[in-house]
């Protein structure tokens, strides 16, 4: 399987119970302290479409390899898609709908 | 009552408080406009942030710093502290040795700089000594490389106060200032922690560390009763921003909420800044803030792993092994090391690296993951950042940073400076 690299969508409570009732919660993982992340995989040239989309976002490459820095309601599109679609592979969707 | 400072020299204070004398003492200076870079190291020199410096530096004490890392008296001295201009402005503003003018910052008077040198220098030479490169992506090199053709050296005279903004008027406070309060506080020892961060667990397990080494074989009695004698002085550093940093209000704002929401007790943690450029200059900036807090009057300084670094021009404790070759006499503050605090889910607790054994598990506090949190609005759990300061951020994300706790175009443009310099 192709690497991937993640958009990581930090969970609370009301994102949980919404994870929960479209039966992605498993999709989650601990991450810190308890706290979950889903993890929204993309390809590399994904990678390359959604920094090109949002500039102020950043691919950290050295380290955790995962697309920082977009801003809030971009994540809360990309979670929303991920429970209406009830997948996690939504990343092609949603850069069609942004026109990248 | 006279402060001794940095180098066991007298505490520098070259400020005129009286307004009449201030108005007689600049008739007839030219008036010539400064940066704000140059603004803030100006009000630092008149205040004694860099004693025993008086002024900017001349080229001796420049040469001397790069090569010996010490002024020309044998002071130790990391980071040469230079006011640039350049040749045209040298003609167009007359300046010559021997001459004063007056700076001007927003176009209101600032200070009286007395002409005493004009120079040039080679930035390769600087830049290798200080930063240890030439590499012109290392910011502070950039900063070096882009300075204006010459430099002008001489003693300063700060003649209209900056008056500081909300809120960083609760936390403005002078070197002597700093002493005061600290006498009044009873503190024997106090141990500085330099930031630019908002505090998560990890920042705060540091200051605890650092305050028992600090206190160490002192008496407990007076910590028990409720009045210690070993404090906390978080000296925040505000000054240039980058798109991405914290801004500055809430760094300052969350710092202090440490004390009032009780994860210090107030007799035993206090917050205050000070202005100043961060130049990354790794262990040579060590020494730097280590001078600075020497000033303040503090007795000792934390150190963590890669301080004042950037990028992978340092390794991560060449900050902690300068100190090693400054002779103990040469400077009059203890450096305090301290290893990485994280988060640990075998032991449930934030814990360090030197002292548990469960590597595998470990869970670092990183500046992206916990950044990566609060941009998604989401409150981390309390172990390893506090509820109040979650809050404290989304606040001055509101109230100063346009909706964004972190520095934007917008804010960088429009955001609320640390200080102002009002008309004379």
């Amino acid at each position: 399987m192709a690497e991937t690299y993640p958009i990581n969508i930090w969970i609370n409570e009301e994102r949980y119970a919404k994870l929960q009732k479209a039966g992605l919660a498993e999709l989650t993982q601990d991450a810190f302290a308890g706290l979950k992340k889903l993890p929204v995989p993309n390809t590399m040239n994904q990678v390359d479409r959604v920094v090109k989309l949002f500039p102020k976002a950043k691919f950290d490459s050295a380290t955790t390899k995962t697309i920082e820095l977009l801003p809030k309601d971009v994540k809360d599109d990309i979670f929303d898609m991920v429970v209406s679609m009830g997948k996690i592979d939504i990343m092609e969707e949603f850069l069609k709908k942004h026109g990248a | 009552m006279e402060f001794i400072g940095h180098g066991g020299k007298k505490l520098v204070e070259r400020v005129v408080t009286d307004k009449k004398e201030a108005l007689n003492k600049i008739k007839g200076l030219k008036a010539v406009p400064v940066r704000r870079q140059l603004a803030t190291e100006a009000i630092s020199l008149a205040y004694g942030f860099f004693s025993p410096l008086e002024g900017f530096m001349k080229k001796n004490d420049v040469d001397s710093t790069c090569k010996n890392m010490a002024l020309v008296d044998g002071t130790v001295w990391s980071i040469p502290i230079v006011f640039d201009i350049s040749d045209q402005e040298i003609v167009d503003y007359g300046i010559k040795v021997g001459t004063s003018v007056l700076l001007t910052y927003e176009g209101n008077p600032l200070a009286i700089f007395e002409i005493e040198d004009i120079y040039a220098y080679d930035r390769d030479t600087w830049s290798q000594a200080v930063y240890g490169t030439t590499d012109s992506k290392h910011p502070g090199v950039k900063r070096t490389l882009d300075y204006k053709d010459k430099f002008l050296g001489g003693k300063i005279t700060l003649i209209n106060p900056p008056k500081f903004n909300p809120p960083f008027d609760q936390y403005w406070l002078t070197p002597k200032q700093h002493r005061e309060k600290f006498g009044q506080k009873g503190w024997k020892r106090v141990v500085a922690h330099q930031t630019r961060n908002v505090p998560h667990s990890g920042h705060e397990w540091l200051m605890k560390h650092a305050w028992m080494a600090t206190h160490a074989e002192m008496s407990m009695e007076e910590t028990e009763e409720g009045h210690a004698i070993t404090g906390v002085l978080v000296n925040a550093i505000i000054g240039e921003k980058r798109a991405g940093d914290y801004i500055d209000q809430a760094i300052i704002l969350t710092q202090d909420a440490l004390r009032k929401y009780g994860y210090f007790r107030d007799d035993v943690h206090m917050t205050s800044f000070t202005l100043w450029d961060m130049r990354y200059a790794g262990p040579k900036e060590a020494v730097h803030h280590a001078i600075i807090r020497t000033n303040l009057g503090l007795t000792h300084h934390m150190f963590g792993r890669d301080h004042a670094g950037v990028g992978t021009y340092y390794g991560s404790y060449d900050a902690h092994r300068i100190f090693n070759k400054i002779p103990k006499e040469k400077l009059n503050i203890t450096p305090i090391f301290v290893v990485e605090w994280l988060y640990c889910p075998h032991c449930g607790e934030v814990t360090c690296i030197g002292l548990c054994n469960h590597k595998k598990e470990w869970q670092g506090f990183s500046g992206t993951v916990i950044r990566s949190i609060i941009m998604d609005g989401v409150k981390p759990p309390r172990l390893i950042f506090r509820p109040e300061i979650f809050d404290i951020v989304q606040e001055c994300a509101e109230k100063y940073g346009f909706g964004s706790p972190f520095v934007t175009q917008e804010y960088l443009d429009k955001g609320t400076q640390a200080f102002r310099i009002d008309p004379l």
